[in-house]
């Protein structure tokens, strides 16, 4: 039997389409006055149309800005909790918030972040290129078929490609065909796809088919 | 293409996408008489679940820095429908999923995700980390001491989901990323990977529901007659006559299309 919608996940899905069509609308066909042929006031008409989107986007920065607190509350919240089962990385970071508030606020400069932040922040970047390394070198071990074999193949080109060596034309001109055509081809392709898949999940959100507002 | 060219496309590109969303049950029964497209990256997941159950180690699922209120809100929403229907498959167990993110308005989603979808206490279930590098590092230890299961990758991931998944070896990990970088190191370290598209129809698979799967058949449809309209926009151009090409045209096509739609809905 089919579940009736509560009140409440009818209200949220009543305002989510509203309020989605409305901007979505007003972004698709705000800010052209050609729109409207040779209409008397069509700049005005189309400036009007523009406005909810603005407004909207404009909430929605406010509203991305302030939710950093949100992602602060919600990382002390899961430590302070975690210190129960004894975590010593939770305690670690606690400390670590406590000691930063009191010396931002103590001595009022920035000499954690570049002392201790940008080090370590540079550090992981180092530790990035050579995880990086790391599972090129492990693609075939996980993918032994054609296309891991490929993958590599790829990989090994564009690298000694990037060289630069004199050398090395023939697989400089072998990279940039590979970068120019297969390659470019693939990402436009990849990137067709996610924006199908945007379009579709977005307006099933807006159409209130989506869970997060069902509720 | 000027610009009420585009702008009437687009309109007409959304009416056609809610008809589709809405007839898409006909399209739906049709493909479920001849098997539903496969997604071999999706096979392992009934294992890994199990194996968090009988272990009782958490699964650690990540919307990585997809945002709601930002351009990426589609697929922290996707992937958070996705991580709905998994964790609902593994509601059993007795060690509440993880969910993290590194976008602070995406907490309340992750958080809502867990409620609805675990019956047990699910408050350490949300975990938010800062972005980039920091996201990849913090979230490296965290898993570590947890002791994942599994890790289950689905959003806006960079190249930091290298560090993410070296990490990850003792369990087993599924990446996608609606990034191109993130993709590419998904595709070399991730156990399973889903790739572009497949993110936005992955609840589909997991999920019995009907109205999950049709984003799959509306993406499995726009799909095919994206490739149609290459292919002829191709052959058109080959042949020298693409200016005949036009939104008058594209509006006609689309209307047809349309209420070609709407016919064999009301058949159905």
């Amino acid at each position: 039997m089919r579940r009736m919608p509560s009140l409440g996940s009818a209200i949220s899905s009543l305002v989510a389409f509203a309020v989605g069509m409305t901007t979505l609308l007003s972004l698709l066909l705000g800010d052209n006055p050609e729109l409207f042929g040779e209409q008397p006031g069509r700049e005005i008409l189309a400036e009007r149309i523009a406005a909810p989107g603005d407004v909207m986007l404009r909430l929605a920065t406010l509203m991305v800005a302030l939710s950093i607190v949100l992602g602060v509350a919600n990382l002390l919240h899961v430590h302070v909790l975690r210190l129960r089962r004894h975590s010593l990385t939770s305690a670690v970071l606690l400390a670590s918030f406590a000691f930063t508030l009191y010396w931002h606020v103590a001595q009022g400069d920035a000499t954690l972040l570049e002392a201790v932040l940008v080090p370590i922040e540079s550090a992981l970047a180092a530790l990035l290129c050579l995880s990086l390394v790391h599972g090129a070198s492990r693609v075939l071990q996980k993918r032994a078929d054609i296309w891991g074999a490929l993958f590599v193949l790829v990989v090994i080109i564009v690298l000694l490609g990037s060289l630069g060596l004199a050398e090395l034309a023939p697989v400089q001109t072998m990279r940039d065909w590979l970068m120019a055509v297969p390659v470019s081809a693939g990402a436009r392709a990849i990137l067709l796809g996610i924006a199908l898949g945007v379009i579709v999940a977005g307006l099933r959100a807006l159409l209130g088919q989506d869970r997060a507002y069902r509720g | 293409m000027d610009q009420t060219t585009v702008q009437v496309f687009s309109v007409l590109f959304v009416m056609a996408t809610v008809v589709l969303l809405y007839t898409a049950r006909f399209f739906e029964r049709r493909r479920r008489q001849r098997a539903q497209r496969q997604m071999a990256a999706l096979e392992r997941l009934p294992a890994w679940t199990s194996q968090s159950i009988e272990s009782s180690r958490p699964l650690h699922l990540s919307l990585g820095a997809s945002a709601v209120g930002g351009e990426d809100t589609p697929s922290a929403l996707a992937g958070a429908e996705f991580f709905y229907h998994l964790i609902q498959s593994g509601a059993a167990g007795d060690q509440a999923p993880t969910i993290s993110t590194s976008s602070p308005t995406s907490v309340p989603l992750a958080q809502d995700t867990a409620r609805r979808a675990w019956e047990g206490d699910s408050l350490l279930s949300a975990r938010w980390y800062p972005p980039g590098l920091a996201f990849a590092g913090g979230l490296s230890a965290a898993m570590a001491e947890d002791e994942a299961a599994a890790q289950i990758l689905a959003g806006k991931l960079g190249p930091e989901l290298a560090l993410i998944l070296d990490g990850a070896d003792r369990g087993g990990s599924l990446a996608v990323s609606d990034q191109l970088e993130g993709q590419a190191v998904a595709f070399a370290m991730a156990d399973e990977t889903l790739i572009g598209e497949e993110l936005y129809a992955a609840a589909g698979y997991v999920s019995d529901e009907a109205s999950a799967s049709r984003v799959a058949v509306v993406i499995d449809v726009w799909r095919g007659l994206l490739i149609i309209g290459l292919t002829l926009a191709l052959l058109l151009a080959y042949a020298g006559i693409l200016p005949w090409l036009s939104w008058q045209l594209l509006l006609a096509a689309v209307v047809a299309a349309t209420v070609l739609g709407l016919i064999l809905a009301r058949r159905s």
